[in-house]
């Protein structure tokens, strides 16, 4: 596949198809495009193409340039650029101010349009559209973040110019948004946007060369020209994703009056209302604010003592909890305005990256790792033939692993904003069913996935609800029952043995198990004349539909909550335990792994392919004997164990995998245990326990049944994750006589 | 300014920049702007329980993506890889996807003058998937309408479940 490059006259065509072939590592080659290149636009040859041709081809050959000299940040994207770059030069009739342009100057960030200023002396007639015919995905993808990240910065300058309208930095702030929006925006064709930058920044323009002060209407239309700015970009967003969005309302109005903005004087003092009412309050009063999120968040961290409840016993006393609300309100909206500011320059601690480049980095090193273990695994790589070579390459895997390590790191964070939110639920619920509730967490740096933080929350908001508002009894109930009278929940998260564990206690009536059999029993929920164990009860409430509460208050009681929460922790992979004891209260044990992106794996080997099983499911395995198998009507296999009878499936025909071994006895069964019992499968052997990061398999294949995804393996092959309980249902389908699955035809019920 | 990429236009259309490969002894063109890359054939692993024109998923760098053996999509009876089967990595929105062709060709210019509209030709040679035919230089090109190819049911049905 490799085509060398020829030396001497290559159309440009021709260049873009070797470019298109080319890796950034094979310099060689890619030094004769690049000259190519030159070529195409010097001489002779130059002199029959189009400025516009020249000018995409320079710009190609200089991302080449950059990539070869090393300069590039990012090889494979400079080599993507150069490709696309080149690919537009090919077009018949490349357009004027191209895409190409846009690229050229994508990366100049301080001031793309200022170059691009002259190429675009007026701006598009007609209808302002959101997005063009044929959009640049990726160009768009990118200029997005980078749109919303200068509507934060200026959202913030704006504020800091209502205190201080000469600040010329703040000025400069939205100006730099307002021209970088209209720059790119206009070069994607997203005239939308561009029109609208352009006057907002037409105004800004005025203010900074202090023509005019950012007052009054000034002040007022360019955060009006925020807003719009912000409606428009979620417009795209919206339409970007398929939906049908329309410009926002009132997008005409404010072109014109940013069009003339000394006439909109007129009409201003009719908007200035809903613009202020949108703004957090934030800075103009931030102290009392301060002070009045204080007990909020002194509650929170490990704080038991005095204080914290002493907040808590005030609360529903004479006129505190009147005030207390309206003043939770506004630092609520403090801490939302928190993130913007912290953006300022001169405040970087951390630096926020896109999470799909986090994503792509940790894949890469993934791949670094499989390519390292494969120059290990090499025979030239042998200490006794050369002992130097394997102590570098021993040096480099451990350099890698590290690499990998801190690169799965990246993706975690701290429980903190989660438990921060929990804090407020608590207080609302007090508030509102009358009772005195401190809450305490503890633990809440604990680290974790940033992928399961959303998922885990909203159980935890469920939970926590539960325990306030069921829990904790009254405050009568409490004092007769000789408690204290302010009740305490408690969420405690720690690493324990390589999980994660949330621990959610309180110190309420705890579970009646009676009550909750007599629930379950009347519901028709369990056969009444078993007898189930003390944590089997407990798990009765997270069934659908179960709830032991006789009034259903309009904040929990419905039922409807356990059931989701068990359905997401199981999601997660994770487990909930339940100990409760009567009269002293309750706790909800939570077991998460670490992150869900690895997968603790079997590797199985079934013909010629390769699966991978989750540890977690599987129970043991073993080969049978004859004796141990037997099969049900000719259809069905079961497989006797240890006494326990259990069905047999055979992967290979699952999978209709060929070459695999058909004699269960020559084979291997593998036992999954899930939620809904047992079952044997057939494999050929295993290959391995490995952690392997478990990915999707691409937007373009949909949900495959059996399969929850794929990981790269330790040869840089793909393997499938299989889903157990989803394979389970598959071979249970196909012994039922309906048809195996052709994806096509099979309708999967989840 | 008009847009980036004039695609608008139905007349033109079709004109434009095609990259060009084998399937067998035909020729096929795919848009350039909607070509990724091309890479060499690699290990392919099969997904069970999708169609068969799915000839399973790769790995592209770390990312895994599913790719189409396109004789499979259009009937054409399979053969086995050689050393100028290659793999076009195309995308459509957040769609990334291989096509595993028996050869690549070339980059060609297609004028709008040299194509047809595509025939109905009848019995199962779906004309949908194709924008139109090229019969520049005597030889006879099919356009292949990727988004199309990308979207027909099989893989709106595979994106849905």
């Amino acid at each position: 596949m490799k085509n060398k490059a020829k030396p001497a006259t290559l159309d440009l065509g021709e260049i873009a198809v070797q470019l298109m072939q080319a890796q950034p590592n094979e310099t060689a080659s890619l030094k004769e495009l690049c000259a190519a290149l030159g070529q195409c636009v010097e001489g002779e040859q130059g002199t029959d193409c189009s400025p516009s041709v020249k000018r995409l081809v320079t710009a190609a050959k200089a991302k080449l340039d950059s990539l070869l000299s090393g300069e590039a940040a990012d090889a494979e994207q400079a080599l993507a650029a150069a490709v696309r770059l080149t690919c537009l030069a090919t077009s018949p009739e490349p357009e004027p101010q191209g895409g190409g342009a846009a690229e050229l100057d994508w990366e100049a960030e301080a001031a793309p349009a200022a170059a691009i200023e002259s190429l675009l002396p007026s701006l598009p007639p007609g209808k302002p559209t959101l997005l063009p015919a044929d959009p640049d995905l990726d160009l768009i993808g990118e200029f997005m973040t980078e749109a919303n990240e200068h509507v934060v910065n200026a959202e913030a300058a704006l504020l800091t110019l209502e205190e201080r309208p000469d600040d010329a930095a703040a000025v400069n702030t939205v100006f730099r948004a307002f021209h970088t929006v209209k720059g790119v925006s206009s070069m994607l064709g997203m005239t939308a946007l561009a029109e609208l930058a352009h006057h907002a920044e037409s105004l800004l323009a005025r203010i900074r060369d202090g023509e005019i002060r950012c007052t009054g209407v000034y002040a007022n239309l360019c955060l009006r020209g925020i807003d719009l700015l912000k409606e428009t970009l979620n417009a795209v967003s919206a339409q970007l994703h398929g939906q049908d969005a329309k410009l926002p309302a009132g997008y005409a109005e404010l072109v014109r009056a940013l069009q003339n903005p000394d006439s909109a004087g007129a009409d201003a003092p009719a908007t200035p209302a809903p613009i202020l009412a949108v703004l957090p309050p934030a800075p103009v009063a931030p102290t009392p604010v301060a002070a009045a999120s204080a007990p909020v968040a002194a509650a929170a961290p490990s704080a038991p003592a005095p204080q914290a409840a002493a907040a808590a016993a005030v609360a529903p006393s004479a006129p505190a909890p009147v005030a207390a609300p309206s003043a939770v309100r506004p630092a609520a909206a403090a801490e939302a305005e928190a993130p913007a500011r912290a953006a300022t320059p001169g405040d970087e601690t951390s630096v926020r990256v896109r999470t799909d480049r986090l994503d792509r980095l940790i894949d890469m090193v993934g791949e670094l790792v499989i390519a390292h273990s494969m120059l290990a695994a090499d025979p030239r790589n042998d200490v006794s033939r050369d002992p130097e070579l394997s102590r570098k390459v021993g040096h480099a895997g451990k350099i890698v692993r590290e690499l990998q390590d801190m690169s799965m790191s990246l993706r975690m964070v701290p429980l903190r904003p989660t438990f921060q939110k929990l804090t407020r639920i608590v207080r609302d619920v007090a508030k509102k069913s009358d009772k005195l509730i401190q809450f305490v967490s503890t633990g809440d740096d604990t680290e974790i996935d940033r992928n399961m933080v959303d998922v885990i929350a909203e159980p935890l908001i469920h939970m926590v609800r539960n325990a306030a508002d069921h829990g904790i009894e009254s405050t009568a109930a409490r004092i007769a029952a000789g408690k204290s009278p302010t009740g305490t929940v408690r969420l405690a998260a720690y690493h324990s043995g390589g999980s994660v564990v949330i621990d959610l206690s309180d110190d309420g009536g705890g579970l009646d198990k009676e009550r909750i059999l007599a629930k379950a029993t009347q519901k028709g929920l369990i056969d009444p004349n078993k007898s189930l164990s003390e944590s089997e009860i407990y798990q009765l409430i997270f069934l659908p539909g179960f709830s032991t509460t006789e009034n259903v208050t309009d904040i929990s009681g419905r039922g409807v909550g356990m059931d989701v929460v068990r359905r997401n922790i199981e999601q997660l992979k994770g487990r909930i335990e339940i100990t409760s004891e009567r009269g002293k209260g309750t706790v909800f044990s939570i077991r998460l792994p670490l992150t869900l992106a690895i997968t603790d794996g079997m590797i199985v080997r079934v013909g010629s392919e390769r699966y991978i099983i989750p540890t977690v499911n599987i129970a043991m395995n073993f080969r049978p004997e004859a004796s141990q198998v037997s099969t049900v009507a000719g259809r069905g296999e079961l497989i006797l164990l240890r006494g326990e009878l259990i069905p047999l499936f055979r992967l290979h025909q699952l999978f209709k995998v060929d070459g695999a071994a058909t004699e269960p006895t020559r084979g291997l069964v593998v036992v999954l245990r899930d939620g809904a019992g047992a079952c044997g499968l057939l494999v050929d052997e295993l290959l391995g326990q490995q952690q392997v990061v478990a990915k999707s398999l691409g937007a373009g294949i949909g949900k495959v049944p059996a399969v929850s995804g794929g990981a790269i393996l330790g040869d840089g092959r793909v393997g499938l994750i299989l889903d157990p309980s989803s394979l389970v249902q598959l071979a249970k389908d196909s012994r039922t006589g309906r048809p195996q699955p052709e994806a096509a035809s099979q309708t999967v019920s989840n | 300014m008009s847009s980036e990429i004039a695609t608008t236009d139905q007349g033109a259309a079709l004109s434009g920049k095609y990259l060009t490969f084998f399937l067998g002894a035909e020729e096929y063109g795919i848009a350039i702007l909607k070509v990724r890359e091309i890479i060499g054939i690699v290990p392919v692993t099969p997904v069970p329980g999708t169609p068969t024109f799915m000839q399973g998923v790769i790995n592209l760098r770390g990312k895994i993506i599913p790719v189409i053996d396109l004789r499979a999509k259009f009937g054409m009876p399979t053969q086995p890889a050689s050393r100028e089967t290659c793999i076009i990595v195309v995308r459509r929105l957040d769609l990334e996807l291989g096509i595993v062709v028996d050869a690549v060709s070339e980059v060609r210019n297609v004028a709008a003058a040299e194509t047809d509209a595509m025939l109905d030709l009848g019995g199962e040679i779906s004309a949908e998937y194709f924008l139109g035919i090229s019969k520049a230089d005597g030889k006879v090109r099919l356009l292949l309408d990727i988004d199309r190819i990308l979207s027909t049911e099989e893989v709106l049905e595979l994106g849905k479940r």
